[in-house]
């Protein structure tokens, strides 16, 4: 009797460890067996058109994750698609798509291990990603910029430049009238308070863009090493907040705050009271982030994106051109494992590209560019790949 | 009798259990009906135990590669670098686990800011509730006293996120706009008590609120168990305490708190493996500062429960999956420690009998 | 003068503690220290309730003002744009997940408690066991979270659903309900086991009948006591039902499913300048605020009523 007690808990211990041991050999270390061998895999099987026109008529739910500086547009976006597309009897979407306000970081995670179908990302794809899955694609949407905002009362239009920037987030510049900021602004009043730095305590596509700005333009202060999603902030700067619209309301909360955020916060920015700053180009000009400025610097460099669409805009040619500019990614899985799911995301972004360019409906209120032509092919062609 | 019986295996207390298999125990269906319950409770009691041996495979299955490749530096120094040459750092292998070239990961002041707010959680929760629950038992008429009892319910429901969300929108700007800035002037320049001499940021965001706010949940857990444990203390060694000439102050002191020390260590234990744990409360009212430990109470800092919710989602963008490994062993961390809690806290403690309250001779 | 006599037996009458004021050989300082120690008592009581009251108020003067009844059903928008939507996807997955999380858990620990504490009586398995439940107990939610999205949701391949997310509540909510069970087993008197043992009746039915109907109110204080921390749990659903789900639905993986707190989490001032998205935090939280207050007076109809029946 007792060998037979002995028996049972053996067996009941054995099994979830069983199923666990299964789990963690193909937990995240080594999921996705693609390895090498995708790359010689037929491709991918294809339901419907290309790149089809409306999605199917099979209701599907299509998940979107990831940056929050797109996230505003993604919302509008995805509203008017579910509204244009639907069963006219039953007023119901024939595809859903749920999006969510994560950080690109993640949405480059969710995508790379399969929880969401989309990921919104305003950084390409790193290549360690790449290596892991290979069947991961970047496919740009729209092109957007950041501004870099700051809580100084009674000062406007201040300027700002790399080595500046570097220097307060190093923490080697502390307070709003020190000489380095002074030699930039001479005729602003700047007051000696003490400057809180804000950066994003999620894994973020602007923490991304921020810094490859400050690498481009002050190498020496700030090293390629901290150049990515999430870094090891310099003691310069303490505070984090979450997503966009957290350092929108960390910087109003702060005096002397001084924060990057996404241009499509511009209007909340505004309305909080944070100044924009003007940037210093690479023709030694100082820009603020207008819809002038940004297009400048997006024709300066859109001749030049690969079929691949990795190009970081950081720091381009242009007398007029805003240095921190950027492509906003959808990170899809060109292998789905459900092929009418795969229509639908192509239908989607096939839209987004077209359709959702519309200036004065869709990227004006959130202050983006839209794709110039060349760039709309490029990303069609990307958007084909997307199959089962 | 018994010997046929299938209940009676030597574990199972043949005969001690007043419903095993005694003589004249029923019909065989009887039997049989018991021995399925039994089975079943058998299958029952397995899946916690199974579920305990899982989370720790797992937690040990990722960990134990970034333990060995990590070395010191993760308890030493405060470091998030996926990768050493930036965002595009290659993959290489080290001692067979995959990472980025240059990868280093340190969460030392993850690790101090648990310990430290922890500490602050008890300092400022232990005595008030001790405190409120000698008033309550000893000071308020009995009906107030059940309608106190609701709020301390009450408070030991409401979500911790609830909490978080009153932490950064009320309790936070009221200690950085009122509180601080007055105890920061009027402070004495006593080089010790720097520590106590800053400013907050808007939010409220910093150490002093993140300790302050684990006090408040772990309040109503030591709080109650105090009432109910003082309750119980019998009269006797009461009224010996007053015939001796003790005031009611005295008594409480000297009578009613020792004999209670028990179970109220084990309720102070019960709250600190709270506070340990306390997740997202915290990582609203932190601020989130995972590079250094803050020069002052008002410093924003964070904890390894902050650090786990915020970076996890994400860890699966490193491709060589070390990250996720890195925060596996930060999770080891975590658990190892509010484990060493609970068996300091059991070596602390005699052992009492089972299900009831664990009062006993505490004098 | 010395009101001990009126004082009942086991409380001390308020003010009138034996000792203080009868005995006039009590010195000046012992007195006075008596009295600020009560002073600090009374104050840290005043303490203790303090935050429970500021925040119930201010979190539902933050959420009448803007309160419209179709937050409760209509579906969640999005946090950006004037119209944000409502909560209905977080109301249903909450109950939803916090129903079937604490049915799994609680039958999974009511044949636990059962098992200990009416067969496991020798030393080694029961301390064991019960060594094992403690652990269970002391492990933070933020880990099991971590399992659950590391072993379940990816390694697994489960993704986001409501399996991941019942299967973490009901092992975050199992060492409650097993302690609660364990407890109202003990404490059925000796007499109504061997009463029904006298009468001949058998031991399963004794089992069924007798003792789990009288330790029925017990075992349900620690089922809602297991239902009022699922409600509250946002760390560990963040990882296994995801980041702003839908409606839950027979679907049970690939499918993330919304939940009350994440609104709080994500739509809190602090993170979401927008108001409208602020007010839909505050409606979450006035809306868990009113699920636990519903479960606290339950939790007290209960025991009133077990304490009722024992009573007779």
């Amino acid at each position: 009797m007792a060998r037979r007690i002995r028996l049972v808990y053996t067996a009941a211990a054995v099994v979830p460890i069983a199923l666990l041991a299964s789990a963690c050999g193909s937990s995240g270390t080594s999921n996705n067996s693609s390895g090498s061998s995708s790359s010689s895999a037929p491709a991918a099987a294809m339901v419907g058109p290309a790149l089809p026109s409306k999605p199917s008529t099979t209701p599907k739910t299509v998940l979107e994750t990831g940056s929050t500086l797109l996230y505003p547009l993604m919302g509008a976006w995805t509203q008017a698609y579910q509204k244009e597309f639907q069963n006219a009897s039953t007023k119901s979407p024939y595809a859903t798509i749920d999006t969510g306000a994560t950080g690109s970081g993640t949405g480059i995670a969710d995508a790379a291990s399969g929880t969401v179908d989309i990921g919104a990302s305003d950084a390409y794809l790193s290549s360690s990603v790449k290596t892991t899955t290979p069947t991961l694609v970047n496919i740009a949407l729209a092109i957007s910029a950041q501004q870099i905002n700051y809580n100084v009362p009674g000062v406007k239009n201040l300027k700002l430049d790399g080595t500046v920037l570097a220097g307060i987030y190093n923490g080697k510049i502390n307070s709003w009238n020190d000489p380095a900021i002074k030699s930039l602004n001479p005729s602003a009043h700047l007051p000696n308070l003490k400057i809180v730095p804000l950066h994003r305590e999620d894994s973020s596509g602007d923490t991304f863009l921020f810094t490859s700005y400050l690498n481009a333009t002050a190498p020496s202060d700030w090293p390629s090493s901290l150049v990515n999603t999430t870094i090891t902030w310099p003691k310069g700067s303490t505070t984090a907040e979450t997503g966009n619209g957290g350092m929108v309301s960390g910087c109003a909360a702060t005096k002397g705050c001084v924060a990057y955020i996404g241009i499509s916060y511009l209007q909340k920015t505004q309305a909080a009271g944070l100044g924009t700053a003007m940037l210093k180009n690479s023709a030694g000009n100082f820009v603020a982030p207008t819809p002038a400025t940004i297009a400048a610097a997006a024709s300066a460099q859109t001749a030049k994106t690969p079929p691949s669409e990795t190009q970081s805009m950081i720091n381009g040619p242009g007398a007029n051109s805003y240095p921190i500019i950027n492509y906003e990614y959808a990170i899809v899985n060109t292998k789905q494992s459900d092929g009418v799911k795969a229509e639908d995301i192509r239908a989607f972004l096939h839209w987004t590209v077209h359709a959702g360019q519309d200036g004065t409906t869709y990227l004006d209120p959130v202050d983006f560019q839209p794709l110039p032509a060349s760039v709309v092919k490029l990303s069609d062609a990307q958007i084909a790949k997307i199959g089962a | 009798m018994a010997a046929s019986a299938p209940a009676a295996g030597p574990a199972e207390g043949a005969g001690d259990s007043p419903l095993s298999g005694l003589p004249g125990a029923g019909t065989p269906a009887a039997r049989r009906g018991l021995d399925v319950i039994r089975w079943l409770g058998r299958i029952g009691a397995i899946i916690p135990l199974g579920a305990l041996i899982c989370i720790v495979i797992v937690l040990l299955v990722e960990a134990i590669p970034a333990f060995r490749y990590n070395g010191t530096t993760f308890f030493t120094h405060s470091v998030y670098t996926p990768g050493g040459g930036g965002y595009d750092s290659a993959i290489v292998h080290t001692d067979g686990v995959a990472h980025q070239t240059g990868a280093t990961f340190g969460f030392f002041s993850s690790i101090i800011g648990t310990l430290v707010t922890t500490l602050i959680a008890v300092i400022v929760g232990v005595p008030l509730s001790i405190g409120a629950a000698l008033a309550i038992v000893e000071r308020l008429p009995k009906r107030i006293a059940g309608g106190v009892g609701v709020f301390l319910e009450l408070l030991a429901g409401i979500p911790s996120v609830v909490i978080g969300l009153w932490g950064v929108v009320t309790f936070g700007p009221f200690l950085s706009r009122d509180i601080v800035p007055f105890v920061s002037r009027n402070l004495p320049d006593v080089p010790v008590l720097n520590y106590f001499k800053g400013s907050m940021n808007g939010l409220g965001q910093s150490m002093l609120t993140s300790g302050l706010i684990l006090a408040i949940m772990i309040i109503p857990i030591v709080a109650s168990t105090a009432r109910d444990l003082i309750r119980q203390v019998p009269i006797l060694p009461r009224e010996g305490a007053v015939a001796l000439g003790m005031s009611d102050a005295q008594c409480a002191m000297r009578v009613t708190l020792p004999w209670i020390r028990t179970g109220l260590i084990g309720a102070i234990v019960l709250g600190i493996g709270r506070a340990l744990g306390e997740t997202i409360a915290v990582a609203m009212v932190s601020g989130n500062n995972t590079a250094a430990l803050p020069s002052d109470i008002y410093g924003t800092m964070t904890t390894i429960a902050a650090t786990l919710v915020n970076g996890l989602d994400s860890a699966f963008g490193d491709g060589s999956g070390f990250s996720v490994r890195a925060l596996a062993e930060l999770a080891l961390v975590l658990m190892i420690i509010t484990l060493a809690v609970n068996v300091a806290a059991r070596m602390l403690v005699r052992r009492t009998s089972g299900a009831a309250l664990p009062i006993g001779p505490g004098l | 003068m010395s009101s001990a006599s009126s004082a009942r037996p086991g409380t001390t009458a308020p003010g009138s503690g034996p000792g203080v004021g009868a005995w006039p050989a009590i010195p000046m300082r012992r007195r006075v220290g008596n009295r600020i120690f009560w002073a600090l008592c009374v104050i840290a009581l005043l303490l203790v309730i303090t935050p429970t009251v500021w925040l119930a108020v201010g979190v539902i003067a933050r959420a009448a003002p803007h309160w419209q009844w179709s937050v409760l059903t209509t579906k969640t928008i999005g946090a950006t744009g004037k119209d944000v939507g409502g909560l209905s996807q977080g109301i249903l997955g909450t109950i939803v997940i916090t129903l079937v999380a604490v049915v799994v858990g609680g039958i999974i620990s009511v044949l636990t408690g059962v098992y200990l504490s009416e067969y496991a009586h020798r030393g080694r398995y029961r301390e064991i066991l019960r060594g094992g439940y403690e652990v269970l107990a002391g492990v933070p939610s933020i880990v099991l979270g971590y399992v659950g999205y590391v072993a379940l949701a990816i390694g697994l391949g489960w993704k986001f659903g409501l399996l991941p997310a019942v299967v973490v509540i009901a092992v975050l909510t199992i060492p409650y309900i097993t302690k609660a069970t364990e407890t109202s087993l003990a404490q059925v008197p000796v007499s109504y086991r061997e009463g029904a043992e006298a009468l001949g009746i058998p031991a399963s039915v004794t089992l069924r009948r007798i003792v789990l109907k009288t330790a029925l109110p017990g075992m349900i204080t620690g089922m809602l006591l297991a239902t009022a921390i699922a409600v509250g749990e946002t760390a560990p659903l963040l990882l296994t039902a995801g980041a702003g789900g839908g409606n839950p639905s027979t679907h049970l993986t690939d499918n993330p499913v919304g939940f009350l707190t994440y609104f709080v989490f994500t739509f809190s001032p602090n993170v979401q300048p927008n108001p409208a998205a602020n007010y839909l935090a505050y409606d979450a939280a006035l809306l868990l605020l009113v699920f636990v207050l519903v479960i606290i007076i339950l939790g007290r109809i209960i025991a009133a009523r077990a304490r009722r029946n024992t009573e007779q």
